[in-house]
């Protein structure tokens, strides 16, 4: 017999999909009736998001009523987790408001992230700032002068 | 079949040209590479190429994604057989007979076979792709919206209900990938819809952040989660590489059964390597004198497991070419890339862009010649990537989604998309829910929508030809089939169980 999810994830992401098809289903409502064809705009996502709802709540009431073992996931890794996307969110937050360069938001990044995963182990980290700087200063020298892309930053 | 065959030649003929062979070459290797490292999958690295493929000739571009289709399937079976690691999740069943055979001493003798069959695999699809695609499109222009609209609805329920996790998670990801591409300018009424009346969403949710979003930046969190994990290692062996004459003509019977299923899997929508690989080993072994041996180092087990899984390639590019309806996930991705490129993919493709069409299908072809050399020829050095520390790997793919996703418009607005995405795929994949069709969903559901509303305008706002076409009617069927069979089977399993 295959182990179940949590019941806490379980319940938990079917409200996150839940609330994003309601938000949905609400800013449906002002969208005017199709004036030269017979459907209009509004009732294909008003239906998408009452299938969604309704089948979110048939698995939170299923999640609550089954009686399988649960599949505990392992919870080692999740402060390393945690802690990668809370600095991947500084580094966006960093490139949105434009603080600095890129070749340098994403040095720091880069350090401070692998740095994080490998406990800033003093051995390693010559290699982490090697390799942050090539990566950082490199990317933005190949993607601005040979693909001529604009990158995020000053 | 003459004008398929000059087609061809001319397809084979853009491949060849000095820029466009360079990128079939680098697309397999590259495929190879990322397969081969536990973690990262192809539609990782596909979404990631494709902002760099808006400054090619999309004959380049696809040749170079075809590539990276062929290679990534193909290099998982490296780490599937040598660490029991799957590099792709296509390459599970291989690990079942691969690693104990490598584990036995013959780790050269397991990779050789995976080697040969993915390489037959991806040469039995590839006929049938070159001989099915052209009919099917012709006969896919016989379509009206109700047609079109009944196949779009039954290549959904057909993805939910062959996911892993149960048919409501199917079901439900598919819709939520619906939904999340109707926000914008509603190109039926030109009316503004889940805008928020703000103006960045006029334009709609951009498939390439919403892609990376899902399949890298939920992965590398899913791969930071599982970076204590320890890996058992068998060294390789460049003994058995190349498979001798007697053992292709030994496996031959596995190699074309196993082909077939997983060029049918292939061209069913949106279903996928690892279903095509799971059907093909388990039939085999069914039909296995020696059932026994299968799970222990079994030689046919992993020449079924590959030969299948190369062969949804070449499957699932059919209904690509022929009708616009992605066969799998990395398919969808192509989609996106031909889009880019202003390119329609659907029954008229072979008119409006033929010579994009026939390199494909030879990019196909080249893509498996080369996979085949590059794996005798340097499995060995594509093996130690897999020690590649993921701790300095998965850090610097962000950077690369971020750059990837502000590329497309440059706005700082798509990365944050692609976050939000990445987000809300690890909350979803760790609940179980597929993503397959969630993307698949997203991808599917503007044609969807557009084909029922024009429908509606024909018709007045009456359905009935979806009951009177025989050929929509027949998709309608299929899907209430397909929706209901496996509620069905639920049902008999509890009431078999209760009464036990």
């Amino acid at each position: 017999m295959q182990d179940r999810v949590d019941p806490r994830v379980e319940i938990g992401v079917a409200l996150m999909v839940i609330v994003i098809a309601a938000i949905a289903l609400f800013e449906t409502r002002d969208i005017p009736p199709g004036s030269f064809e017979p459907l209009g705009s509004a009732p294909v996502p008003q239906a998408t998001a009452g299938l969604i709802i309704l089948m979110a709540l048939g698995l939170i009431v299923r999640a609550c009523l089954d009686r399988r073992p649960v599949a505990r996931p392992p919870r080692e890794g999740l402060a390393d987790a945690g802690a990668v996307l809370l600095l991947t969110l500084l580094y966006v937050t960093a490139m949105h408001y434009r603080l600095t360069t890129f070749a340098v938001m994403t040095t720091i990044y880069l350090v401070l992230t692998i740095g994080t995963l490998i406990r800033f182990r003093p051995r390693s980290m010559p290699l982490v700032l090697a390799l942050a700087a090539v990566v950082g200063f490199g990317s933005q020298y190949v993607f601005t002068r040979v693909f001529v892309v604009d990158l995020p930053g000053l | 079949m003459e004008a398929v065959l000059s087609g061809l030649m001319g397809g084979l003929g853009l491949v060849f040209a000095p820029m466009a062979f360079f990128f079939v070459v680098l697309g397999t290797v590259l495929g190879i590479v990322v397969g081969a490292i536990p973690g990262l999958t192809g539609a990782m690295l596909i979404a990631l190429t494709l902002p760099l493929t808006y400054y090619m000739v999309p004959t380049d571009a696809v040749v170079l994604l075809i590539g990276m289709y062929v290679g990534s399937i193909t290099g998982g079976l490296i780490t599937a057989t040598l660490l029991r690691m799957p590099g792709t999740p296509s390459n599970v069943m291989t690990t079942f007979d691969g690693y104990p055979m490598a584990r036995a001493g013959r780790p050269g003798r397991a990779l050789g076979l995976g080697i040969a069959a993915s390489f037959a695999g991806g040469i039995i699809s590839w006929i049938f792709l070159l001989l099915l695609a052209k009919p099917l499109s012709i006969w896919a222009t016989r379509f009206g919206p109700f047609e079109y609209f009944t196949l779009i609805l039954m290549a959904m329920v057909l993805i939910a209900s062959v996911s892993q996790g149960n048919l409501v998670k199917g079901l439900v990801a598919g819709l939520l990938g619906m939904l999340i591409s109707m926000p914008g300018v509603d190109p039926s009424a030109g009316q503004p819809r889940l805008t928020f009346d703000w103006y960045m969403l006029n334009g709609g949710l951009k498939l390439l952040p919403v892609l990376i979003g899902v399949f890298a930046v939920s992965q590398i969190i899913s791969d930071v989660l599982d970076l204590g994990r320890k890996i058992e290692r068998v060294e390789s062996q460049r003994a058995g590489l190349l498979l001798p004459l007697r053992d292709w003509i030994r496996h031959g019977a596995n190699m074309l059964r196993s082909g077939l299923i997983g060029t049918l899997v292939g061209i069913l929508p949106g279903v996928g390597a690892s279903i095509g690989s799971v059907i093909a080993y388990t039939t085999t072994k069914n039909l296995s004198k020696t059932p026994d041996e299968f799970g222990k180092g079994s030689e046919a087990g992993i020449v079924a497991s590959e030969t299948a899984n190369n062969a949804t390639v070449g499957g699932a590019l059919i209904p690509l070419i022929a009708m616009g309806i992605p066969g799998s996930v990395i398919d969808a991705i192509l989609i996106g890339a031909l889009m880019i490129h202003s390119i329609t993919p659907g029954p008229a493709l072979f008119i409006t862009n033929g010579d994009v069409v026939y390199a494909m299908i030879a990019a196909c072809l080249v893509a498996n010649f080369v996979m085949l050399a590059v794996m005798v020829a340097s499995t060995g050095w594509v093996a130690k990537l897999a020690y590649v520390p993921r701790t300095y790997l998965l850090p610097v793919i962000i950077v690369f989604c971020v750059i990837g996703s502000f590329g497309l418009d440059n706005v700082m607005f798509d990365v944050w998309v692609m976050l939000i995405f990445g987000v809300i795929g690890f909350a979803l994949e760790r609940a179980r829910y597929p993503l397959g069709p969630f993307v698949i969903g997203f991808v599917l559901a503007p044609l969807m929508e557009a084909k029922l509303r024009t429908g509606l305008m024909m018709t007045g706002g009456t359905i009935t030809p979806m009951f009177t076409r025989p050929i929509a009617l027949a998709f309608l069927v299929v899907a209430i089939v397909l929706l209901v069979w496996p509620l069905v089977g639920e049902w008999r399993r509890r009431r078999a169980a209760a009464a036990a």
